[in-house]
């Protein structure tokens, strides 16, 4: 190889000369057009970054901030509502595969193509385009106390049993893991179903000639097809839950009651703004980030394998 | 059981089946008009109708400004959105220059950073710059977290665009700007609305931006409304039910309508 080096270097002048002039205007313009969105993306996301960083060091009220190097670190380690929100949003990750599981049927039940299917597919994606406050004051009416749920409840025979579960420390967490499942049916239905449009219905008619049950044939053709979209609708369910719950938990708790529905994204709102302890809140922003951060990475993995 | 019956009894249950996720589905449609049709003591009392709640909405809801402000914010941003991500994407897509694979994935993994995550300096940069007081701190924010996902799909979708569209363009003279403005937004067309239809959903259904960073009360977004209303705790219900399904309606109507171009952005990871 390196003997071929000499022979390709040496130029000819003229046609190279115009030729780079041509590809510099290109760059140029390249440059050019990639500019307006590379500043906005610093100036309002990198640069805040960078500043979560420097500010994590410093006792911060948003005017002034004098640095107190790692001592904000150690204080909000060992600040029991880090902790609490954490292992609230641990607990959420409980109902991620209700949020898989629920859409994967409903996507096969689709799939069937019964008559009118078009009509419920449109139905069931309806309650994505609403506004999670909107969905949020709903799930409230739903879990009140002269709600939804006790009626239910009451008209299955149990008159005597009443739920309050937004009321209670150790229910909310439930009702707000509930309403987030909810909340996520639409999207993954639609990418779940967006994957089976696209399997080969000559391979699922070929294993039933060869005499496979419905299961069976979902076991070992629909799902393996389907593990891209999972994995996507998995990636995008777990974001959602880091950084999506904020307009549910600020109609639906409050964050309570006491810090029992508080997840890193309120204790980061409610650090900040409540408290006015600028610092810290932005000390668990960054928390926050490492822990996104991973799952982004795993995420531009998903795309990335792929191409 | 002759098969022919069994299939029969199968479609029925697989019917049945929809039917029950089609009532939970509409459940908080039909939750938010039934309550928006009673006065609050019906409310309270359970039983009756009226069209109190809708005939004062006004009263208790400045609706008519809130959804004013989420229009203008939600098109501002939109516009942004657009005029910088679509260039950006032809850029990195058929305008290579040097280092710009990895520009391009710095601004792509800012799809990752949550606002919640730079709250902070966010907040206390764009309240220094005094862009609070009015709608630009907000539509400036948005537009910055819309932007990494618009240049992904714009250069995904350019990256199929011939590079002797381009070349003709410029030996005819057009210069770049020309060949974008006459060549490469026509063909973009599909991408551009589905960037719209993505956006437009999410920032007209956002809280948090328009919570902190448009200050002004008469310049509140709905969302923002109703979200601030519903944890007065004193508010009449029913009027902040019918103010849900007045928020609600449009973006509804833009997602039933753009349907498909809602899916194609969904899955633009995995497509191509």
């Amino acid at each position: 190889m390196s003997a071929t080096i000499p022979t390709t270097a040496t130029p000819t002048f003229t046609p190279r000369v115009r030729r780079m002039t041509l590809k510099r205007r290109r760059q140029l313009a390249g440059v050019v057009f990639a500019l307006p969105a590379i500043a906005l993306v610093v100036g309002f996301i990198g640069i805040p970054i960078g500043q979560a960083i420097y500010y994590s060091f410093t006792q911060w009220n948003g005017l002034t901030s004098t640095w107190i190097g790692t001592s904000t670190w150690t204080q909000a380690f060992h600040n029991t509502n880090l902790w609490t929100a954490l292992r609230n949003n641990g607990l959420l990750l409980l109902s991620v595969p209700f949020a898989l599981a629920i859409p994967l049927c409903i996507a096969v039940l689709l799939h069937q193509r019964v008559a009118g299917w078009r009509i419920f597919r449109s139905i069931y994606f309806l309650p994505t385009a609403i506004s999670w406050v909107v969905l949020g004051l709903v799930a409230e009416r739903f879990f009140a106390y002269q709600g939804t749920l006790n009626s239910i409840i009451h008209a299955l025979g149990f008159s005597h049993v009443s739920t309050n579960m937004l009321g209670y420390e150790s229910e909310a967490l439930i009702a707000l893991g509930i309403t987030f499942v909810f909340t996520m049916i639409g999207t993954n239905t639609m990418l779940f179903l967006t994957g089976l449009a696209t399997l080969d219905p000559s391979l699922e008619e070929a294993a039933r000639i060869d005499g496979a049950g419905r299961w069976r044939i979902f076991r070992s053709i629909t799902l393996p097809h389907l593990r891209r979209f999972i994995q996507l609708a998995f990636v995008m369910t777990v974001i959602a839950l880091f950084s999506a719950l904020f307009s549910l938990i600020f109609v639906m708790t409050g964050g309570g009651p006491g810090y029992a529905t508080t997840t890193m994204e309120f204790l980061i709102y409610e650090t900040g703004f409540n408290q006015g302890d600028f610092g810290t809140a932005a000390l668990y922003g960054l928390i926050l980030f490492v822990i996104t951060g991973i799952v982004g990475v795993v995420q531009l993995r998903l795309i990335g394998s792929n191409e | 059981m002759p098969p022919k019956r069994q299939r029969k009894i199968g479609r029925w249950i697989l019917f049945g089946s929809m039917m029950v996720v089609a009532v939970i589905m509409l459940y908080p449609f039909w939750i938010m008009i039934i309550t928006s049709l009673k006065s609050e003591s019906q409310f309270l009392s359970g039983g009756g109708f009226s069209w109190l709640s809708w005939s004062t909405l006004t009263s208790v809801i400045p609706i008519g400004q809130e959804v004013l402000s989420s229009t203008i914010v939600c098109s501002s941003s939109i516009l942004i959105i657009l005029c910088v991500g679509l260039p950006a994407g032809f850029a990195f897509s058929k305008l290579r220059f040097r280092m710009s694979t990895v520009v391009f994935l710095v601004i792509v993994s800012a799809m990752m950073v949550p606002l919640q995550a730079i709250l902070m300096p966010e907040f206390v940069n764009v309240t220094k710059l005094g862009l609070t007081g009015g709608y630009f701190g907000a539509i400036l924010v948005y537009a910055a977290l819309g932007t990494p996902f618009s240049v992904f799909l714009f250069s995904t979708y350019f990256r199929g665009v011939p590079d002797e569209l381009i070349e003709a363009g410029i030996v005819d003279g057009l210069g770049y700007f020309g060949v974008t403005w006459r060549l490469i937004v026509p063909i973009a067309v599909p991408a551009i609305a589905t960037v719209t239809v993505l956006q437009f959903i999410q920032i007209w259904d956002d809280l948090l931006v328009g919570l902190l960073f448009i200050q002004n009360t008469s310049e509140r977004p709905i969302t923002v409304g109703l979200a601030v209303l519903s944890a007065g705790r004193t508010t009449s219900i029913p009027a902040l039910m019918a103010g849900s399904i007045v928020s609600a309606v449009p973006a509804m109507v833009v997602y039933l309508g753009f349907q498909r171009y809602l899916v194609k952005g969904l899955t633009m990871g995995i497509d191509r």
